[in-house]
């Protein structure tokens, strides 16, 4: 089973979107099975309709999607309000954090609230992980710590970095801190990704394409081509994706 | 016919001998790689010699670049003239996040116009770094317009619209696909500046260069633009090189 566990919908902010025909029609042409899909920061900037969007299309395709609730720690009440609105009400299967497009430090105070808050529900956070000024590694690692109950996955393999300048703490962030996994989407070195699923865990990396942002064909290909086993593959293709975002 | 523009052989930071990118090249059915190392010659011993050594080894399969600090002056100078010289190297590559020269500084430029020297390219690796942007090494272009400089990554992440951008403006840069993920990017790139100004280039052996293959494959390019790409463009250039000199 393939399961992207990445997908935007809606028409964003910056520029980037896709419709749900769109997604599905992807979907089908690829042989991806199910997807979990993120609201995009839209053009009002309201994110409590793009959350009902996203919530809509799962209901209506069950299965086919999970789906995420996305908040802006910003807006402080509202912020804690909106997660409990969506794990309560419209059945998100996580949270997702954007510090990149939302502008917070992924370690900051202003964080907290809203992750004591999803602490409760025993609900994973994606987190847009990588971005220098953010959301660096040791950013992630840090706020990780802090929340040891509660699962981070990090997009971009942790790191945003052509120069892999940031895979040491990547790494580290992951060696530390067992309760984060990675997204394979626009990871920079594809053998940064063979060497977390070798030497730190097998469990620890999810096929993800961050869709339209990143190509979604393009980024099956990290996984297709990968020097991993079959067994390992399929744990990367779906079964780690399943595990986070929709345990038994 | 395919040439991988940039890959890299390397002890020291990676542990990437000449064999691993041979075997990679031989799955993604690659004639030549141009390789280079991690690491700045003088600074650090040996470097240049061990891409000599590979080349030596592989001489049907590789083809070496020098990587060199050009703050070290005169002995950078002597080091390139012997890497062109005595060990047939075809081009000089420069990272400034690893020798701390801007692009456009005064021994950068007098680094580069010794390539000017050989006719030999000069591949920059341009990201998203400090000293590393496109408009930065443009200023290089301007200061070098005999010189033929290379945007490896094409801008990286967050920059290729402006990779893009200084290329229309110059005729001397031309990009370069490796690591960079996304394929429309590339199709911009031939559409806006020309298919005989963009390169196939992988990173490999930590870029997958199956994975970058299949990239530029993935483009929506025409047959002679997929040519040119992978072999005639660099094609070009490398036979352009003068071993011993003398360039007008």
């Amino acid at each position: 089973m393939i399961v992207d566990a990445h997908v935007y919908l809606g028409q964003c902010l910056f520029g980037y979107g896709q419709s749900l025909a769109e997604i599905l029609a992807n979907m089908d042409r690829l042989g991806i099975d199910k997807a979990v899909l993120v609201p995009v920061k839209p053009r009002d900037y309201h994110l409590a309709p793009a959350n009902d969007l996203v919530a809509d299309a799962v209901q209506r395709h069950p299965d086919r999607f999970l789906g995420l609730c996305r908040v802006d720690p910003w807006q402080g009440e509202t912020a804690v309000a909106e997660v409990k609105r969506g794990f309560e009400e419209l059945g998100a299967c996580g949270l997702y954090l954007d510090p990149w497009e939302e502008n917070f430090q992924a370690n900051d105070d202003v964080v907290l609230p809203v992750l004591q808050k999803v602490g409760r529900y025993s609900k994973p956070v994606v987190i847009n992980a990588g971005h220098l000024r953010v959301s660096h590694p040791t950013q992630v690692r840090d706020i990780a710590s802090r929340f040891p109950a509660v699962q981070f996955i990090a997009c971009n393999g942790g790191q945003i970095n052509i120069s892999g300048m940031l895979q040491y703490e990547a790494r580290r962030m992951l060696e530390t801190c067992p309760n984060v996994v990675i997204q394979t989407a626009g990871t920079y070195r594809e053998d940064f990704l063979e060497e977390i699923t070798t030497e730190v865990g097998e469990a620890r990396v999810l096929f993800a394409s961050r869709s339209p942002v990143y190509d979604q064909e393009f980024e099956m290909a990290r996984v297709r081509f990968a020097h991993l086993s079959m067994s390992q593959k399929e744990k990367l293709w779906g079964a780690n994706a399943l595990k986070v975002f929709a345990p038994e | 016919m395919i040439i991988d523009s940039h890959t890299h052989v390397d002890r020291v930071g990676w542990y990437d001998p000449p064999e691993t990118i041979i075997r990679l090249m031989d799955e993604a059915g690659i004639d030549k790689s141009i390789i280079m190392t991690y690491r700045d010659a003088p600074d650090s011993e040996g470097a240049l010699e061990y891409i000599a050594e590979a080349v030596q080894k592989y001489p049907d399969r590789l083809i070496g670049y020098a990587r060199i600090n050009p703050r070290r002056g005169e002995k950078a100078h002597r080091l390139f003239e012997k890497a062109m010289e005595e060990y047939s190297f075809k081009g000089l590559k420069l990272h400034p996040v690893g020798n701390l020269c801007h692009p456009a500084n005064q021994a950068t430029i007098d680094m580069i116009r010794l390539a000017v020297q050989y006719n030999a390219p000069v591949l920059f690796h341009c990201g998203d770094e400090e000293l590393t942007l496109p408009l930065q090494i443009a200023q290089t272009a301007v200061a070098c317009p005999e010189a033929t400089i290379i945007l490896g990554h094409c801008g990286g992440y967050f920059h290729t619209k402006d990779a893009i951008r200084v290329a229309e403006r110059h005729p001397n840069i031309v990009l370069e696909t490796s690591a960079m993920p996304y394929p429309q990017v590339i199709k911009e790139a031939v559409e806006r500046v020309g298919a005989s100004r963009v390169l196939y280039a992988s990173d490999g052996p930590g870029c997958d260069p199956t994975i970058e293959v299949h990239k530029v494959r993935m483009a929506g390019l025409t047959v002679e633009q997929q040519e040119a790409l992978f072999y005639t463009n660099i094609k070009r250039i490398l036979d352009s090189v003068t071993p011993g000199g003398g360039a007008p």
